[in-house]
């Protein structure tokens, strides 16, 4: 199969020829479920290019030295010499870089990539090695969001984005296997016409000198930009970009409004903000004196319709909304509210203390001494596990002596002389938040408030690279309203959703959270998770005939039982009310949880506050 | 190529503080924040070209200036009564790229060299090469924590101690620290958030008509780049002038009482802890007279001074967005400047 074989996404194909005619498009992301040809797509591009231009393409495992290039091993040790050896994006100079999976890759490594990219060099400064060449290429990456996200910041890197929807005709997947199974598709048909693509992209190429854009066409681009509330001047720069190879392809000199429209989407979808607030904002009650009353005006929201924007931001996004939208059917009779979050408030940071166990994930909140050869190189010491020799610092320690041992051409090394490679990494935090959604908790906006400790913990989370989820309990279930994520504004987006009413089944909540948990540990072991159950602690809604307390125990049991996880109880019951009952304290004893009443978490009340006893570590925000 | 920096539309606060800079580096560096796509970088490679000649000790690589803090290469020249030349030098932008490891950035054993003479030489790092210039860090709150550590600590002594391999050395390392940043990626430690003498927060050009004129200038620049460069040579050359022409002045002006006491009043009304924050206005406000053409700091300079110095200085909660109580500084000001 070639690029005309490819059936259907006519708008990734146009992406691709238009940073074949002009590669200061920018290149493009094309994100979409797995296995619906992205990364096909994106290998054909090869078939667009000349002949020589290099393809490299960057595998999950890369190390930043086989990225920025490192020194040279055997002109090292035969002859004693510094020498630079060229890394991938030393390679990829002139041609294109394609990533598969952008967002799986570690975020430390995207920015070297873009670093490079943007500056148009690359500047190697490493292991005694300097270097600086030219650095000129054109991403083409993949994602499928429902593994993770990209942040705006990279995704305003790429010239071009492209929605990847899977084919769902009938007649489109069968020509898809039909294509797919058979090289001999490729039949004189679509040979014929790859080979004329490549001539009209050859023709645009010569022609995009030429093309003229009119002062109204540029005008009309910023305007667009404006309108969408564009970030930056990136995009103004790609639409313009992409107009003009799009004229150059159409092989007209001059660019007008059509072409600018044509390419619109392409460049401008994955940069436009967010829709604003108030769009999304259609019910907004105000929490009444007396709101245990069944029989109060319902409140029932609906979860609103995602916009394109908001699937490209935030991927995933319609899944979990389908979700969400499904538990009110069953509560007709239920009073319901929404309360809005609260004001964010300074709260202490939350710290893991540093762990023994080595980890291969990455994240910012815990440094972590890392296993394999993927964290980064720190500093170099005698001893490793891994055999993971540091060179540049063998090489130093051996170097003095040389003349002693009596070097003959290569260099001698010694067995004392072997130096390794101390690698860091920082560890990946899962923060499940496990939110009492009853009735209970509607009192004297008490939910507004815990909203807004939640919103401040979120806040944390976010600058450390941590993901969060979501499980709120309420009436007779527990669900996850947000699973694991790293998009902060979806996820405020979901906490704002959180609605109130109904019976307390925190046995259910804590069963959820173990579930996770357990996911957790099979799918990614090296992963810690934090557990942060927001409740009043008034349970009264037991999973089964048992008593509530006996059940609530044996969960509690279950899941202090996991070693991939810690434990913290907020407590939102009102402390100066009569009736209070400080059945979460105890649950925190159960859960061997640390315990903060909702007011405690305040920055004021904690200053001061330094240790903690376990894993856990609050220390003084700046 | 490098897009010429009098030929940026607009971020006339970001342009500002890198020239001050360049006027005073005492100042203390730039922390430039900002929205994705706002010229940041763009900005801070272009200043390199508006950059004056600098007064070094001739062939040493650590940019040692005679009459100041020597490298101890230079030193052991003195000692041995070699005298050492002088000659012109024009101030670098040195860029710290973010993979950079730890032996680069402090410098280390020269291995070829004790490979092929058996003898232990220091070989520079960038923290040599930054000396008497600017050291330029794109995202710079994704820098790794043992490479800051490293920054910070030479930062405040003004000098590298280099122990390791056997080798000991010791060079000057006074640079002129430049960072930009998306804080959406993650906040800056506040260790090195003061560091920077000055900070200045970017968005996006809002004007259309700038929009366009932004538009324009780069598709010229990269259609055209040498006689995009011929256009601006001549404005170049001016900034560049007035610039050295501002160095010159920057001692001469006077620095009175009553500035003075403004600066103070200011900083003990926003309750500021130490008195960097007094040192930074006062240099800065000197830098803005200087380039002025002035002879002596006004209000008006005063108050442009405490606009970038403060914005990262003022206490404020971890959620609340940097340069939210500017506002108080500004009031601050209508207060003051009434008779």
């Amino acid at each position: 199969m070639n690029f005309c074989g490819f059936v259907g996404h006519d708008d990734a194909k146009l992406a691709l020829i238009l940073n074949a005619i002009d590669p200061q498009c920018g290149g493009v992301l094309f994100a979409g479920e797995k296995g619906s040809g992205k990364s096909t797509c994106a290998r054909l591009f090869r078939e667009l290019l000349p002949g020589e231009t290099p393809f490299v393409e960057v595998p999950l495992n890369m190390t930043e030295d086989a990225l920025l290039g490192t020194v040279d091993i055997e002109r090292a040790l035969k002859h004693g010499e510094k020498a630079f050896q060229p890394g991938i994006l030393s390679r990829a100079d002139g041609g294109v870089i394609h990533i598969d999976d952008i967002n799986l890759l570690p975020a430390g490594m995207i920015a070297l990539i873009f670093e490079a990219h943007d500056r148009g060099t690359n500047i190697l400064e490493r292991e005694g090695i300097t270097a600086h060449h030219p650095c000129r290429f054109i991403p083409i990456a993949t994602m499928d969001p429902d593994e993770g996200l990209l942040s705006a910041h990279f995704l305003d890197r790429f010239g071009m984005f492209v929605a990847w929807g899977a084919i769902r005709t009938n007649a489109g997947k069968m020509e898809i296997i039909r294509k797919s199974e058979s090289v001999l598709y490729a039949t004189s048909d679509t040979d014929a016409a790859l080979s004329r693509l490549r001539e009209r992209i050859a023709n645009a190429r010569r022609l995009l000198k030429r093309v003229h854009v009119p002062a109204t066409i540029e005008q009309s681009i910023v305007e667009r930009g404006i309108e969408r509330g564009i970030e930056g001047h990136r995009g103004e720069l790609f639409l313009f970009c992409a107009a003009r190879a799009y004229a150059a392809f159409r092989a007209e000199i001059t660019v007008t409004e059509e072409h600018v429209d044509q390419v619109l989407p392409l460049v401008l979808a994955h940069r436009a903000r967010p829709a604003p607030e108030e769009q999304e904002e259609p019910t907004e009650v105000q929490p009444s004196e007396k709101n245990q009353s069944d029989n109060e005006s319902q409140t029932e929201r609906e979860t609103e319709p995602h916009n394109h924007q908001n699937q490209l931001h935030e991927g995933g996004a319609q899944e979990t909304s389908s979700e969400a939208s499904a538990a009110p059917a069953d509560a007709s009779t239920r009073k319901e509210e929404i309360f809005d979050t609260g004001e964010p408030f300074p709260v202490r940071r939350i710290a893991l203390r540093k762990d023994r166990l080595k980890r291969a994930e990455s994240g910012r909140r815990t440094k972590t001494a890392s296993q394999g050869k993927s964290g980064r190189y720190v500093r170099s010491g005698f001893k490793s596990a891994e055999r993971d020799v540091a060179l540049d610092a063998t090489l130093r320690a051996a170097a003095p002596y040389q003349a002693m041992r009596e070097r003959n051409g290569s260099v001698v090394i010694r067995p004392e002389d072997l130096r390794f490679k101390e690698r860091e990494k920082k560890m990946s935090h899962l923060v499940i938040f496990v939110v009492d959604g009853s009735g209970s908790m509607g009192a004297q906006r008490r939910m507004t408030e815990t909203k807004g400790a939640v919103q401040s913990l979120l806040l944390d989370c976010y600058r450390k690279r941590d993901k969060v989820a979501f499980i709120v309990f309420r009436r007779n279930r527990a669900e996850i309203v947000l699973p694991p994520t790293s998009s902060f504004e979806y996820a405020a987006k979901r906490l704002k959703e959180i609605p109130v009413g109904g019976r307390t089944p925190l046995s259910a909540g804590l069963l959820e959270v173990y579930r996770l948990v357990m996911r957790m540990r099979m799918r990614r072991p090296q992963t810690r998770c934090l557990v942060v159950l927001v409740t009043d602690g008034r349970a009264n809604q037991a999973l089964g005939e048992t008593d509530i307390e006996m059940e609530l125990r044996s969960m509690a049991g279950l899941l202090s039982g996991c070693k991939n996880a810690d434990c913290l109880v907020i407590d939102t019951e009102d402390k100066k009310s009569l009736t209070k009952m400080d059945l979460a304290a105890r649950l925190a004893e159960w859960l061997d949880a640390h315990y903060y009443p909702l007011a405690d978490l305040r920055a004021d009340y904690l200053t001061g506050m330094v240790e903690y006893a376990k894993s856990l570590q609050w220390v003084s925000a700046p | 190529m490098i897009f010429p920096f009098s030929a940026i539309v607009g971020q006339d606060e970001m342009k500002t503080g890198l020239l001050l800079n360049v006027v005073d580096p005492a100042i203390g560096g730039l922390l430039i924040m900002g929205e994705k796509g706002t010229a940041k970088s763009t900005a801070v490679r272009a200043l390199a070209d508006l950059l004056p000649e600098i007064e070094v000790v001739e062939g040493c690589p650590f940019g040692c200036t005679p009459d100041g803090l020597l490298c101890s290469a230079c030193r052991e020249r003195l000692n041995k009564n070699e005298g050492l030349k002088r000659e012109m030098r024009k101030m670098k932008v040195v860029e710290l790229p973010l993979g950079i490891t730890e032996d680069r950035l402090v410098g280390t054993l020269d291995i070829e060299h004790a490979l092929k003479k058996g003898e232990k030489r220091f070989e520079p790092g960038i923290l040599a090469a930054a000396n008497n210039n600017f050291l330029y860090v794109d995202e710079v709150n994704l820098l790794e924590d043992h490479i800051v550590d490293l920054l910070l600590d030479s930062a405040a002594m003004g000098v590298n101690t280099v122990e390791r391999e056997g080798v000991s050395f010791t060079h000057p390392a006074r640079f002129i620290l430049v960072g930009t940043m998306n804080p959406e990626e993650g906040e800056l430690r506040p260790q090195l958030l003061d560091r920077f003498g000055l900070c200045v927060r970017v968005t996006s050009v809002r004007d259309k008509n700038k929009r366009i004129e932004i538009l324009r200038r780069r598709m010229r620049f990269d259609a055209e780049p040498d006689s995009f460069l011929r256009e601006w040579q001549a404005e170049q050359e001016r900034m560049a002038a007035q610039v050295t022409a501002a160095r010159e002045r920057r001692d001469r002006i006077e620095m009175s009482e009553p500035v003075l006491e403004q600066i103070v009043a200011m900083t003990t009304q926003l309750n500021l802890d130490g008195h960097r924050a007094d040192i930074v206005i006062l240099k800065a406000a000197r830098a803005l007279a200087a380039l002025a053409g002035k002879g002596e700091i006004g209000t008006e300079e005063v108050r442009t001074a405490a606009m970038l110095s403060l914005i990262h200085r003022q206490k404020r909660l971890p959620f609340e967005e940097m340069g939210s109580q500017m506002t108080k500084v500004q009031q601050l000001f209508s207060g003051a400047s009434r008779p």
